[in-house]
């Protein structure tokens, strides 16, 4: 659909997605702590 | 509600009108009006994509839900950082390059005018009703809990947001969202500060006592197509509802095509990535802090005051004899409660565990009775209570200080006025660029088409105000047209999705839709219990099936 990205456009889109990502997990992970200390 | 708190109301809907008007100044072609130059920021773009998302029902309905209900909502919104990020490398920079107006436009040049006309017309009459819904939302709760009629809610939030998008466009709805996205989340941390300094018992206790009722389990792991609400079905059937709203509703699509450059139109959409799940958060633990509130404080038996009177009218005695079962059952639970929270100040896990258990025993008397309030309630006024979205208005009212009652409801109003502003604005340009523009009058100047924008903007606004005023009367109609909306969300998705596939063809992608839709609405009646996250799976995979297979039988022509 696009044209072929450059590889520092790729490069600078990895890093978003794994910022992006990290912050997914760290946020899951504070729910999943949430959920082990208080969910009985 | 005490003068000060309707000056703040009064005050920021002015306000919000005064700098929507004030943007129209330099918006006299429909590049202006409608993508605003593409000149906006990432920041400004992404918080507008995120309040107009974010409606009035999240504050009053999503809150009410943490009250009842818990944080497992929550897994809704898990395949959305996924599908922004899906979004941002595949039709942001694609559309953001193609000069559209809107969506359905690419679809025309890809594959063909019907397959344009068809998805600008599905969404043209999803959007209209929907626009209706997300402005009775706020009507009727509000007339309720003011005794106004809902005509004058319906007005007091519909006039001002129809006047500054109509007179400022996109500019307008984008920086008037700017301003109800801080206000709102200001007004929800401001109810947190407030729930934990008010509350007799401290955070952590809360949370147990929380904890205890199962409010704050957020994930469910178990694999069932038939609940909403589980880790797979918000992974998987969310991402794919997240990418058929993101990427091919207007409504959205329309906020970063006004963004100065493909990257800050991704980056605007990776805000949402980033702080979706985290707000979404915050908002269903208002309501769980709401709940435990209402532990140490008695809460009416009824929380929809215009029903609490109706019953009160008509069945006076049952009612009396239900609130004196109430008032027993709440303060033995309230003594549970700070059974709980002593037990765990002491350290005693024997007792901790034997006072949670009582605890329960004493919730479950408290829903039953309540429950029978409920079924009263709707015996009395024939309807469906919804007693869940009037938890949060009654507590702001009753407990949050002066000045932050009328912010709180300001918020809400700011809520709902950027949804509706937002759609506004899409619906316009999808019946100006898709339907007149192509239709009708593919030839006029820029003026013309700027004022013809302004009108449908206006017919849209009555028409939303209209559905929002007979929407009790419209129930089961809205609920047809939302139940029509999940059988080609989906599907639209599955047609944009086909758009990459280099030898797809016009014919397969409108056979494809058709296909889609078909299958979805087999799938609702022959299966109902079958969750509406997967219709969104089902339809868009269909398309793709019948799209390529269509398209791999006939000859490919270039332009069909």
């Amino acid at each position: 659909m696009s044209a072929p990205e450059s590889p520092s456009k790729s490069r600078s889109f990895r890093r978003t997605l794994l910022a992006v990502m990290a912050v997914q997990v760290f946020t899951l992970l504070l729910l999943w702590l949430l959920q082990l200390r208080y969910h009985v | 509600m005490h003068p000060i708190n309707w000056i703040i109301v009064v005050g920021y809907i002015a306000y919000v009108m005064w700098d929507g008007i004030r943007r129209s100044k330099g918006t006299t072609e429909i590049e202006g009006y409608f993508l605003a130059n593409k000149s906006l920021p990432w920041w400004a773009v992404g918080l507008s994509v995120m309040a107009t998302q974010l409606s009035a029902v999240t504050m009053i309905g999503t809150t009410g839900q943490g009250a009842t209900d818990g944080i497992r909502f929550i897994q809704f919104y898990f395949g959305l950082p996924l599908a922004m990020v899906i979004l941002g490398v595949t039709l942001v920079p694609f559309l953001h390059k193609s000069k559209v107006f809107t969506a359905y436009e690419y679809l025309e040049r890809r594959f063909d005018a019907k397959t344009r006309s068809l998805t600008s017309f599905l969404f043209l009459l999803s959007r209209g009703m929907s626009c209706g819904t997300i402005l009775a939302a706020p009507g009727v709760v509000f007339s309720a809990v003011f005794g106004w009629d809902l005509l004058w809610t319906v007005a007091l939030i519909g006039i001002p947001t129809v006047i500054y998008t109509m007179i400022g466009g996109v500019q307008a709805v984008t920086w008037a969202d700017v301003k109800q996205m801080v206000l709102i989340v200001f007004a929800l941390l401001a109810v947190v500060v407030v729930l934990l300094y008010k509350m007799p018992v401290g955070a952590d206790d809360a949370l147990r006592i929380a904890g205890s009722t199962g409010r704050l389990k957020t994930f469910d792991f178990s694999f069932n197509i038939n609940e909403t609400y589980t880790f797979w079905s918000g992974v998987i059937g969310g991402t794919f509802l997240m990418l058929s709203y993101f990427g091919t509703d207007q409504s959205q699509v329309q906020r970063y095509l006004t963004a100065r450059s493909v990257d800050e139109a991704k980056s605007s959409l990776l805000m949402s990535a980033y702080w979706k799940i985290p707000l979404q958060a915050l908002v269903l633990l208002v309501g769980v802090l709401v709940f435990v509130f209402y532990l140490f404080q008695a809460p009416p038996l009824l929380h929809n005051p215009a029903h609490e009177a109706q019953v009160r009218a008509a069945q006076e005695t049952q009612y009396s004899a239900l609130e004196s079962r109430f008032q027993e059952a709440f303060t033995s639970r309230e003594a549970a409660a700070r059974a709980v929270a002593d037990a765990r100040d002491n350290g005693d896990m024997a007792a901790e565990a034997q006072a949670m258990e009582t605890f329960r025993a004493r919730e479950a008397d408290v829903l039953e009775i309540r429950d029978d309030a409920l079924a009263l309630a709707e015996d009395v006024t024939g309807e469906s209570s919804r007693d869940v979205n009037y938890i949060i208005p009654g507590f702001v009212l009753r407990e949050l200080p002066l000045g932050l009652v009328g912010l709180f409801i300001a918020a809400v109003m700011a809520a709902a006025m950027s949804s509706i502003a937002a759609e506004l604005n899409s619906l316009s340009t999808a019946t100006v660029i898709d339907f007149y523009r192509r239709w009708f009058r593919p030839e006029a100047t820029d003026a013309h088409y700027l004022k013809v924008s302004k009108l449908a903007t206006a017919f849209w606004g009555i028409f939303a105000c209209v559905v929002a005023t007979y929407a009790a009367t419209l129930g089961s109609l809205i609920e047809v047209v939302n139940r029509f909306g999940s059988f080609f969300y989906g599907s639209i998705l599955g047609v944009f999705l086909l758009a990459m596939i280099p030898r797809a063809r016009g014919i397969g992608a409108f056979i494809g839709l058709l296909s889609g839709m078909g299958v979805v609405a087999a799938v609702t009646f022959g299966a109902p219990d079958v969750s509406f996250l997967w219709h969104n799976v089902i339809g868009a995979v269909t398309v793709l099936i019948v799209g390529v297979a269509l398209s791999f039988l006939r000859p490919s022509r270039r332009n069909e």
